[in-house]
């Protein structure tokens, strides 16, 4: 697995937030993705895009209760057209499958399409080890793989990165001279990989969707890379979550209007491309094998908890990314794991353990736009909040405090607010502490004026530091109810 | 084929059962498409021939307007002479001395070779056997300035063509050179994805279980966002994709 740098989300986002180009990265993804998204849905209309949503949820949550059975129609399928299933319990496994590959193959060049799961596996890290080169193929994974990051974004991994980041990339790793124009930097990139994937013994792809019926993979990209890498080597290994089943091949159609609409809002991608094994006697083209890894790695766990289940519904859309207040601010790389945003905030801590990742299922508002936006519906917020649960309710499972204010706290604030005697006390204590502390020239409550701004307050600090705690009214609703609001005469 | 590595199929099942709680079998209520059978399929179909038979000439509208919206560039002519001129042209404007094409029906009631050859241009049919190897064809085809095909369908809802496998038509031959051209008969279209993956599922059962090793689709020229969302067409595929319809 990839280096785990979950717990730093805190740090990260903090640095992220002030960075001047991820903020205008990010613009651009809230604009171009999500505003092509809802005009394909405006030109759908939202009724039958509610129909088309309502038949993937049904079809996502069918398969997953009966996920068993679909994978063995699955590998059944895919052995009767020739290829070969292997089943892979965790990463380290995953990769032994594609080493022993490698090893009893004699491959020595690999290309690859855009695969979440491999970064899930850290596959590209395992090849070279092995004496592999291996090239991403898709631009923003290219770009990603020489500037030896991880994908920012879903879909578009390489947003965060200027045009001049990126020729200076090129210019660096390919030799080529320096270049402004994103036509130009395209093309070099096609140079250098044309003659890769005509040598490449190995092509490697995820899998948008696997069809148990027909033992197909399925996978949709813009660039044709995806249709090269598994057409051209004579080896095609497809590796994926076990997720990712759906029951038949007519389900693809409305998956395949829900997804490019989600996701860039596209109507369809330039490319689908559906593999059902090696090819045949007479076909001109087309790889000798055809190998499927079918990864676990942590998802049974989604599988077992009925809460979280349905976290294994997502299709990588990244729409739930792109109008997420946190992620609109914070970017990808803050997250620390392959999997960012809001169903990155739920994935991740389930892959890598929650206590690693405390922090993700805070890192989200509930403001429940991420559920809106989610072409199966996925009930984003409440998986977050059940998250935030588990981690109230097992103080222990992060080994650090958890929450944000402490428990002493948090239970005599719900004492006050349950009695009302207590609760005007209080605030008649507290609006005198307010008018003594803000009345003060050096009181460091007092920061930028009238507010009382990003407290420092002890004990809840935590809570504080980055909010700003609101100054206590003069009077409160109560009061003016009483001695206003309720006057049956209307006297004011 | 080899045998499969890593953890054993039976244990990985037994494991995701164990996280489902259930015990192994069926669905309790089979999943509706998977319940419905060759008869039915059969009917479906009809009725979907019977449905693009009556609406064709408001099918082929549609497929030429969404196609050019999808990026196809989009050449309607019921006259074979005068795809025959378009082709000519197109690859006149490549300055091409080398086309790919497939070994398919349209190309008798187009035939391109003749008019192509007379330009000086080396015309290589990509179907193996009979002296050449599909080494040296794929070499044909990363030296071509086009590739040409005929589809096996149309969507008019998508403005996809869509190729299924057969002697005769590699994959690469509309991916590798950098203008692809499709032939496109008024026969080939269908209305939605609903349709195609009906016709295609039956094919399927009628086959015994065989859908071929490929479905490809493609909908307009390559393209790419990844630098700065700005678009950029042609950058592993062709950068240029012309729809001949037909009809």
């Amino acid at each position: 697995m990839p280096e785990v740098k979950t717990r730093d989300f805190p740090a990260a986002s903090a640095v992220s937030i002030l960075d001047p180009q991820i903020r205008m990265a990010l613009q651009r993804a809230g604009t171009g993705f999500d505003g092509g998204r809802r005009e394909c849905i405006e030109e759908v209309t939202p009724q039958v895009w509610e129909e088309w949503r309502e038949q993937a949820r049904q079809t996502k949550l069918h398969t997953l209760d009966h996920l068993d059975y679909y994978l063995e129609m699955l590998e059944e399928r895919v052995s009767a057209n020739g290829g070969q299933v292997h089943f892979a319990a965790d990463a380290a496994e995953a990769n032994a499958i594609v080493a022993d590959l490698v090893r009893t193959r004699g491959v020595r060049i690999a290309t690859k399409s855009k695969s979440m799961v491999s970064e899930e596996l850290n596959l590209n890290h395992m090849l070279e080890s092995i004496g592999v080169d291996v090239y991403e193929t898709d631009l923003g994974e290219y770009i990603i793989q020489l500037a030896e990051e991880t994908p920012f974004h879903l879909v578009a991994p390489a947003l965060h990165k200027s045009k001049e980041e990126v020729s200076r990339l090129f210019t660096e790793k390919l030799g080529v001279p320096p270049m402004d124009d994103i036509n130009a930097l395209a093309a070099a990139a096609r140079e250098a990989l044309r003659q890769r994937f005509l040598e490449a013994d190995l092509g490697i792809s995820g899998a948008n969707f696997l069809v148990a019926e027909t033992g197909t993979l399925v996978i949709i990209t813009n660039e044709g890379n995806g249709r090269l890498c598994t057409s051209a080597p004579r080896i095609h290994v497809g590796i994926t979550g076990m997720e990712k089943v759906i029951p038949s091949v007519q389900d693809l159609a409305v998956f395949l209007r829900l997804l490019p609409r989600s996701a860039t809002g596209q109507r369809i991608t330039s490319y689908v491309s559906m593999v059902s094994g090696p090819r045949k006697h007479d076909d001109e083209d087309g790889p000798e094998e055809f190998h499927l890894i079918v990864v676990d790695n942590g998802r049974s766990r989604m599988l077992a908890d009925p809460d979280l289940r349905e976290a294994l519904m997502c299709i990588r859309c990244g729409a739930c990314l792109n109008i997420c207040p946190v992620y609109q601010k914070v970017g990808g790389h803050a997250y620390g794991w392959v999997y960012p945003g809001p169903i990155g905030s739920i994935v991740s801590p389930m892959l890598v353990g929650l206590d690693q990742a405390s922090d993700l299922p805070q890192a989200s508002s509930l403001c429940g736009a991420c559920r809106e936006a989610c072409p199966i519906r996925i009930d984003i917020p409440r998986m977050l909040l059940h998250l935030r649960h588990k981690l109230a309710e097992e103080p222990d499972a992060g080994g650090r405090a958890k929450g944000t204010m402490p428990r002493p706290i948090a239970n005599g604030f719900a004492k006050v607010m349950a009695n009302p005697g207590l609760l005007s006390a209080t605030r008649k204590f507290a609006r005198a502490a307010q008018a003594m502390l803000l009345g003060s020239p050096i009181s460091p409550l007092a920061r930028g004026g009238r507010g009382i701004r990003k407290a420092g307050l002890p004990l809840l600090s935590k809570w504080t530091h980055s909010r700003d705690l609101p100054e206590i009214a003069p009077r409160s609703f109560g009061e003016i109810w009483k001695q206003e609001l309720s006057n049956p005469d209307g006297e004011r | 084929m080899a045998e499969a590595t890593g953890t054993p199929k039976s244990e990985f099942l037994a494991s995701v059962r164990r996280a489902l709680g259930r015990q192994a079998g069926p669905p309790q209520t089979e999943y509706p498409r998977l319940a419905q059978g060759i008869e039915q399929l059969e009917d479906q179909a009809r009725e979907v021939r019977e449905r693009v038979q009556a609406n064709r000439g408001a099918l082929l509208d549609k497929l030429a307007e969404v196609a050019q919206l999808r990026g196809w560039q989009v050449r309607r002519t019921p006259d074979p002479e005068e795809a025959m001129d378009y082709v000519q042209s197109l690859a006149d404007g490549q300055g091409a001395n080398r086309v790919v094409r497939s070994r398919q029906e349209v190309f008798e009631a187009v035939p391109l070779d003749a008019t192509l050859t007379g330009m000086g241009i080396t015309v290589t049919e990509v179907a193996h056997g009979e002296g050449a190897s599909r080494e040296s064809l794929r070499e044909q085809i990363a030296m071509s300035g086009m590739g040409i095909t005929g589809v096996d369908y149309a969507i008019a809802e998508t403005g996809s063509a869509v190729i299924v496998p057969r002697r005769g038509l590699g994959r690469l031959v509309s991916l590798v050179p950098p203008v692809h051209v499709a032939l496109v008969r008024p026969d080939d279209v269908i209305e939605s994805l609903d349709d195609l993956f009906l016709m295609r599922r039956l094919e399927y059962m009628r086959n015994g279980g065989d859908m071929g090793p490929y479905l490809n689709f493609i909908t307009g020229p390559s393209r790419t966002a990844d630098i700065e969302q700005t678009i950029v067409v042609g950058v592993h595929g062709p950068k240029e994709v012309h729809m001949v319809l037909l009809g």
